[in-house]
């Protein structure tokens, strides 16, 4: 069944190049618009033997990082304190609500003026384009916590932080998953489209210099990575994670 | 030392947005080391009475006292065991038996000891390190009692445990709970709206009145132990138990 669904994978993505070099073949378009899948290989590889792609993958890697880790921390305690307070739901709650609405690149302006074309700025876009999506998720998990867990734990003497490190925080880490989930999906996201507008190193960066240069391939190439390691993120780092709490958790 | 006072106990609901009297003033004492079941038809408060006594609710009127100290917050002193256990899905067994322990602060080899000793004691050794799903509704209750003991409270306060069982499970904890009872002589109140089970468990079991509930009347079960449901000499005071709450029309 495995065996079955990664053969279906990998035989529709070798049609899909089948398919994309048939119509570079058939000449329809000029190579400086429709390039082949080898050319975009070949600028893959150039990327790789000097050192760029790495540095570039590197960089945005780096700033994802710093910026999810902001996302989640600060989301997570803001998550908490909503669901606990009801004046700071009743309050910052709405507010949330609305920012998480903005699109993160449309913070991209604000954080150039406060912070200038720097890794600040971009780390910054990354951050509140994820924070929203860890708190609601937080928020969601702390209101579906069952209340007999906070009461048992109170009654056997814990209050304060131990309450929230032993009990609200992994009562709701299902719900913490998903919003770590989202939140990464987010700050990947913005990470590139800060990227792009700041100009400043990073893969979208490197996916701007393509378009400058008119260099088709490459601009195909660095989405190609962007996705690459989307997926890859996706499926080694957040699905593996999942599974282990849902299974721990006893959810499925 | 696990004497337990409930003085006019009186406990408002909130029913379509008007106030509505659950607990009428119920008086209740409980000496130390007795095991009293509390018994009442249902919707009489008898749960929130047991919470009020775990400082888990706040009576409208009334006080609680331990050993003549008022109480006005929950603490490991008065430990309650819910009715679904309660027990946290994301550790093991033994850490969820150790997690009273942990929040004081006691140091891990002592812990194991203790939790060792009590998991020993309900029969859940080979299970320590298995999470809670995979366990029986029984094993679970086994789990939450426990996890209570271990504590050490002075007052053990169960509120409807073994509901949820099927019959030979609870034949077998009903039994287990006397020998525990026996054993650690903690100040048990056990709150059921099971009869027979109430006339098995309880050196004495309080009757409560349909709501706004006092408490209607207190009848000794002065029998050998350990009792087992089907035998027939417990007849009477079920009887009795069953006369209590039957004399009490809705109001």
């Amino acid at each position: 069944m495995k065996a079955n669904l990664l053969g279906k994978k990998i035989a529709f993505y070798v049609l899909i190049i089948i398919v994309w070099q048939g119509i570079d073949s058939a000449e329809i378009w000029p190579d400086n618009i429709f390039p082949s899948p080898i050319e975009v290989g070949e600028d893959l590889l150039y990327g790789i033997s000097d050192g760029s792609l790495f540095y570039g993958i590197a960089t945005s890697m780096w700033r994802l990082v710093i910026g999810l880790s902001i996302a989640i921390g600060g989301g997570m305690l803001l998550g908490i304190f909503m669901a606990r307070v009801e004046t700071v739901n009743q309050t910052i709650g709405s507010l949330v609500l609305g920012l998480q609405s903005i699109p993160s690149v449309a913070w991209v302006p604000l954080a150039i003026l406060w912070f200038g074309l720097s890794d600040s700025g971009i780390i910054f876009v990354t951050a509140i384009g994820a924070i929203f999506a860890v708190t609601i998720n937080t928020y969601t998990g702390v209101k579906n916590i069952d209340p007999s867990f906070i009461e048992a734990a109170r009654n056997m003497g814990a209050k304060g932080g131990q309450l929230i490190t032993t009990i609200l925080i992994p009562a709701a880490f299902p719900y913490m998953i998903s919003g770590f989930k989202q939140g990464w999906a987010f700050a990947w996201r913005g990470v590139i489209g800060a990227e792009l507008l700041f100009s400043f190193l990073g893969l979208g960066f490197l996916l701007n210099v393509g378009r400058q240069l008119n260099d088709v391939s490459q601009v195909i190439a660095m989405m190609l990575v962007i996705m690459g390691i989307g997926i890859l993120i996706d499926g080694f780092v957040f699905k593996k994670l999942e599974d282990k709490v849902m299974t721990k958790w006893g959810l499925r | 030392m696990g004497k337990i006072e409930a003085k006019n106990i009186i406990k408002y609901f909130q029913h379509d947005g008007k106030p509505l009297k659950a607990i009428g003033g119920v008086n209740l004492t409980v000496d130390d080391g007795e095991f009293v079941c509390i018994v009442g038809p249902s919707g009489c408060g008898k749960s929130t009475f047991l919470r009020i006594l775990a400082g888990l609710e706040k009576p409208d009127d009334g006080e609680v006292l331990l050993d003549g100290k008022k109480l006005v917050n929950t603490g490991p002193d008065r430990i309650m065991v819910f009715q679904e256990g309660a027990l946290f899905p994301w550790l093991t067994v033994e850490d969820n038996v150790e997690y009273g322990l942990k929040v004081a602060g006691i140091p891990e080899n002592e812990r194991h000891d203790i939790s060792k000793r009590y998991l020993d004691m309900m029969q859940l050794s080979q299970f320590a390190n298995s999470y809670t799903y995979q366990l029986s509704t029984g094993m679970k209750q086994r789990v939450a009692i426990a996890r209570a003991l271990v504590m050490d409270p002075d007052v053990l306060l169960m509120d409807e445990p073994f509901a949820a069982l099927d019959s030979q499970t609870r034949d077998l904890l009903l039994v287990e709970m006397q020998m525990i009872w026996q054993k650690t002589k903690k100040t048990i109140i056990f709150v059921t709206h099971n009869v027979p089970e109430a006339a098995v468990l309880g050196s004495r079991v309080a009757v409560f009145s349909h709501r706004p509930s006092v408490v209607k009347k207190s009848l000794d079960i002065d029998y050998k132990r350990p009792r087992v449901a089907e035998d027939e000499n417990l007849g009477k005071f079920e009887k009795e138990i069953l006369a209590a709450l039957r004399h009490q029309g809705p109001k």
